[in-house]
């Protein structure tokens, strides 16, 4: 429905455009280099790696532990999944030889569920707030941000950092709950979901936004799948995939994790797949974390003195084994807020890993645009980046 | 009721359509496959389209140099490695194909799973692995013009790009071997007195 | 060409009872632009403090609130005691904080960030002003000026009080449409001499919208034109005043629902004509960069932002003029009247000033508000929800004037609303039924109906939202 002119229906000189590396709409630097009719996009090739730091490189040259501040960077956007998705893949690595096993506590656990739950609901903020800023509409951004200045007001009590927290580590979490902890974040929660009705009136409900994106840039099923599509994008196009769900890793097997899907919110105009859906399943999302942190907190242990308690305490010690884990190879996937965050960590038994491997939702997205950006309008190449939540370090590593 | 198959069931079905396909382990006991480069394509055909495998998404396409990898028999390949996951069927399986590290050529399942695309260019900028049929396999992280694979392990860290030296006066890397075309190396008299620091 | 009594008494004075041309433009200059640059240039630069306070408190910010009246007072003291050591300068200035009222009035100020206005003037005039390599030299560098031009001369034409206008021409109505056509010129002129992909579509998507958007606005103003009768500004004002304590009753927008519905897609297309969200396709900052201005620095910046400012004010007043009754106070006019001259148009100008700015408020509410549109539904609703409803009202508001004709009656003031074979019964509610409670009631009828059909919310949608 994006336009009635197809891109083979376009005749005459064509506008060669650079959006970007510095464009205000492509989240960091990302360069499309777009080719145009007018307004309608003929072609959209994206180019990579101006933000290339050769993370998966300097995995290979520091020790086990000293790799977790280096995931922050990898998805400073929700750095506290970034670090919880290095952590499992190594504590799995260990788990792998009974003589290195590790016992992560269940205190431990239950906070990560909740630092993890609360950052998801802080990417998803920005990921709709910023997505309303490329339409047009200022204020749902602030409105998000505010938020979102709450959660980074608590991680910064819990550990000193507003964005890139270095707080899961291996075998636990690296401070206790601070004091008033759970009623600050329950008070939190009570103000964020009236806060965020009146966010969903204002944007979401909002006809001209609603119209802005449905239909635009659908994908179906199967192509989501085929293109590597993850996390909300891929459950923006209908796919029933949660890897809390069906591959629970840390606890998330002993909550209720519901997954929101795709249907065609935007009614009328609306394809299931479009950018209106990949939008509020985000939405949808944040809801179903705010549930999660809620049943996190109910499961809470009392702390104990004892920090490698196995229950109330919250951090097990690995310092021993990390300095001779097992040799071989493991892969972990978690479901971070951009998607499947995937480790492939391999081994040679010594004390730094032998290849550290990141798989993140934002480069996978990145292989549909080509197939997207064809005879849509220049307007549209802002929502379909939008609609993706794409953190450019994150796709460039 | 799960249609999943265990990583033994689906061997069993490779293997019958392939013989060539053998089944391995790594060290800590993660099961994979070994393709031969030549069978990749039609092995991952099968795997896509086979009703009780249907492997519909290429969760992972990724490779290591396993140089100094103390393997038993040691080895010089690259290892690439796909993680195949099938959504329908919610089974997972682990492909790998070893390349010579001198003539790295493994054909390209861009054609099999679209995301493949974007994770082989990445593979072969990082570890130099040439997919044969990749309808545009250029260079995805490092500019165009860069020179060596990263994440090989003889790789050496180029002292200048375009020019542009990439330390500055008095830095310097730890034990960096000399490159082809570097200064010749200065007379003792004129090495620093001081050892160098090592860096964190 | 007549151009009012105080025009002509200048120029008489300046050069004979027979004056020459340049006599009568110095005269214009000081007749118009004077007094009425001194009114709209102000506002035009208040309107940004309004916007950056008015999206402060939709956004839960302070927004300016730093620089402040402390700095001015004390330059003024330093200036005004340059002879005095600082130390009693320092004093006297401590001196007036302290008198009773100052230094709240002061603190006030500095809060409202009124301060800022100064400051950012001074920072405009003081940038450099850039003109890339690849640039179109003299359309880039004239391109500011005629977007500014076309932005203030409508004005001329506007009537701020009883005496207060410029331009008295018989055609008000159609030079205000003429004269606004400048901007967009500039805006042309801008995007193609930047010599920037992006700012050359930023050109061309203002040029296809404000030329699509003034045939809503010239429709709506020949509504207004065809129900007064006149094309007269002033007299269109005249027209709105029904002579009674309740005056606000004899406004157009009061007259009929479809005058009420011309004012509002006036204001409408006003804003699309301004190119504000969710309008603001030549601008569009997250898709084109900055749009047209682009490549624009200081002052030749300051001229566009000014331009966009006076725009909305112009829509504003428009609005006012030809549906809200001008510059006439909405309680009577009798004792505004009876003040001296002087008193009389200061007072009608602030009054007109208050109905612009409150116009000028919801433009900026608007902005802060909703998404923008993309450019095909930008064209779509001009094209297939303005015109249609434009026209729809044009001919609605013919059909009940020829129904008041027919009824015998003149068409407005108290006596409109008469229905043919019910003269002899002077029912004014019955007048008011007819006229207002049976078109609203069926438009909202209508609106059901379409909200029905459209308005259908997913429900997960509802859930979102806090509905059931």
């Amino acid at each position: 429905m994006s336009t009635d002119v197809t891109v083979e229906t376009l005749g005459g000189e064509r506008m060669k455009l650079n959006m970007g590396p510095h464009h205000p709409a492509t989240h960091g630097v990302l360069r499309l280099m777009v080719e145009t009719d007018g307004e309608i996009v003929a072609k959209a090739v994206p180019d990579h790696g101006f933000l290339h730091r050769s993370i998966e490189k300097i995995g290979e040259c520091v020790e086990w532990p000293m790799f977790v501040p280096y995931t922050d960077r990898i998805d400073y956007v929700c750095a506290m999944n970034a670090n919880l998705a290095y952590c499992v893949a190594v504590e799995k690595l260990l788990n792998t030889d009974p003589a290195t096993a590790v016992q992560v506590p269940l205190r431990a656990e239950c906070i990560r569920i909740i630092v993890a739950e609360l950052n998801r609901i802080s990417s998803h903020l920005v990921a709709v707030g910023a997505m309303s800023m490329d339409l047009g509409a200022y204020t749902p951004f602030l409105h998000g941000i505010a938020q979102r200045e709450t959660v980074n007001d608590i991680f910064e009590k819990l550990c000193g950092q507003r964005l890139t927290y270095n707080f899961v580590t291996i075998g636990g979490v690296a401070f206790d709950l601070h004091k008033g902890a759970e009623a600050e974040i329950t008070a939190f929660l009570d103000a964020f979901e009236k806060e965020m009705i009146r966010f969903n009136k204002l944007i979401t409900a909002n006809t001209i936004f609603r119209d802005r994106c449905a239909g635009v840039a659908a994908i179906s099923a199967a192509d989501a799948v085929a293109y590597g599509l993850v996390g909300p994008n891929l459950r923006g196009s209908g796919v029933d995939w949660d890897i809390r769900r069906d591959e629970p890793y840390g606890i998330y097997d002993r909550l209720a994790v519901r997954v929101p899907v795709g249907q065609g919110f935007a009614g009328r105009n609306g394809r299931v797949g479009d950018c209106y859906d990949r939008f509020v399943v985000r939405l949808l999302e944040i809801n179903e974390s705010v549930r999660l942190v809620r049943e996190a907190l109910k499961m809470l242990p009392a702390p104990v003195e004892k920090k490698t308690d196995a229950t109330g305490g919250y951090q097990a010690d690995v310092a021993k084994q990390l300095r001779k884990p097992p040799k071989g190879e493991v892969r972990v996937r978690t479901e971070a807020p951009r998607g499947e965050m995937g480790y492939v960590i391999v081994s040679d038994g010594s004390k730094t890993p032998y290849r550290v491997r990141c798989r993140t939702g934002s480069f996978t997205a990145c292989s549909i645009f080509q197939k997207l950006m064809r005879g849509i309008f220049m307007a549209d190449i802002v929502t379909v980046i939008g609609s993706f939540d794409i953190v450019v370090p994150e796709i460039d590593r | 009721m799960s249609t999943a198959l265990a990583f033994a069931a689906i061997a069993e079905q490779v293997k019958s359509a392939h013989p060539s396909v053998e089944a391995r382990e790594s060290d800590n006991r993660q099961p994979w496959l070994l393709v031969p480069a030549a069978d990749l394509p039609a092995v991952a055909r099968l795997l896509r389209d086979a009703p009780a495998l249907r492997f519909d998404s290429l969760a992972d396409l990724t490779g290591w140099d396993l140089a100094k990898f103390p393997a038993t028999p040691p080895s010089t390949d690259i290892a690439v490695a796909y993680y195949l996951h099938s959504l329908a069927h919610r089974h997972h399986l682990t492909l790998k194909v070893m390349a010579p590290r001198d003539a790295a050529q493994v054909p390209s399942v861009s054609g099999v799973w679209a995301v493949a695309n974007y994770f082989e260019r990445e593979v072969y900028d990082l570890l130099g692995v040439a997919f044969t049929g990749h309808p545009n396999l250029k260079r995805i992280m490092c500019p165009d013009d860069w020179i060596g694979h990263p994440l090989r392990k003889d790789y050496v860290y180029p002292q200048a790009y375009n020019g542009i030296a990439h330390l500055r006066d008095g830095q310097h890397f730890e034990d960096a071997p000399p490159r082809v075309g570097d200064p010749p190396p200065a007379p003792a008299a004129a090495a620093p007195a001081k050892p160098p620091v090592k860096s964190a | 060409m007549e151009f009012g009594p105080a025009v002509n008494t200048i120029a008489t004075w300046i050069s004979g009872p027979d004056p020459s041309w340049w006599a009568v433009g110095i005269g214009l200059v000081a007749v118009w632009v004077i007094p009425v640059l001194a009114i709209v240039f102000p506002v035009a630069a208040v309107g940004q403090i309004i916007e950056r306070k008015v999206a402060a408190a939709m956004q839960r910010r302070h927004g300016p609130n730093t620089v402040g009246m402390d700095g001015i007072l004390r330059l003024v003291v330093r200036l005004a005691f340059f002879f005095l050591p600082r130390a009693a300068q320092d004093r006297i200035q401590a001196r007036i904080t302290a008198l009773p009222g100052v230094g709240w009035t002061l603190g006030l100020l500095q809060r409202s960030g009124l301060g800022q206005l100064a400051a950012d003037g001074v920072k405009m005039i003081g940038k450099e002003d850039i003109v890339p390599a690849g640039t179109d030299g003299l359309v880039f560098r004239a391109a500011p000026y005629l977007a500014l031009v076309g932005a203030f001369l409508p004005f001329a034409a506007i009537p701020f009080a009883q005496n207060l206008v410029a331009l008295e021409v018989p055609v008000g109505a159609l030079y205000v449409v003429a004269a606004s056509g400048f901007t967009v010129v500039g805006l042309l002129m801008a995007g193609w001499g930047s010599g920037n992909k992006f700012s050359l579509l930023g050109g061309m998507r203002a040029v296809a919208q404000v030329v699509s958007y003034e045939i809503p606005v010239g429709l709506a103003i020949a509504g207004v034109v065809l129900w007064c009768g006149t094309m007269d500004l002033h007299q269109i004002v005249a027209h709105q005043y029904n002579g009674q304590w309740y005056s606000f009753l004899g406004w157009n927008i009061f007259q009929s629902p479809f005058l009420a519905l011309l004012a509002c897609l006036l204001f409408f297309a006003g804003l699309a004509e301004c190119q504000r969200t969710p309008f603001d396709m030549a601008e569009a900052e997250s898709e084109l960069v900055s749009g047209f201005n682009t490549e624009y620095s200081g002052l030749r910046w300051g001229m566009f932002a000014m331009a966009e400012y006076s725009e909305m004010i112009l829509v504003g007043a428009l609005v006012s003029t030809l549906f809200l009754g001008g510059y006439q106070s909405p309680i009577g006019e009798p004792w505004i009247m009876s003040l001296p001259g002087w008193l009389e148009t200061i007072i009608h100008a602030g009054i007109l000033l208050v109905k612009f700015t409150l116009g000028v408020v919801l433009m900026v509410w608007i902005r802060w508000t909703l998404p923008r549109f993309r450019v095909d539904q930008v064209m779509r609703l001009c094209w297939l929800t303005l015109v249609p409803l434009c026209l729809l009202s044009l001919f609605g508001l013919a059909l009940t004037m020829l129904l008041g004709g027919l009824a015998g009656g003149v068409h407005t003031g108290p006596a409109y609303g008469r229905i043919p074979g019910m003269q002899h019964i002077n029912l004014d509610a019955l007048g008011w039924l007819v006229t207002w409670v049976v078109p609203v009631g069926f438009a909202a009828v209508l609106v059901a109906v379409a909200r029905r059909r459209h308005g259908q919310m997913h429900p997960a949608l509802k859930q979102l939202t806090g509905g059931a």
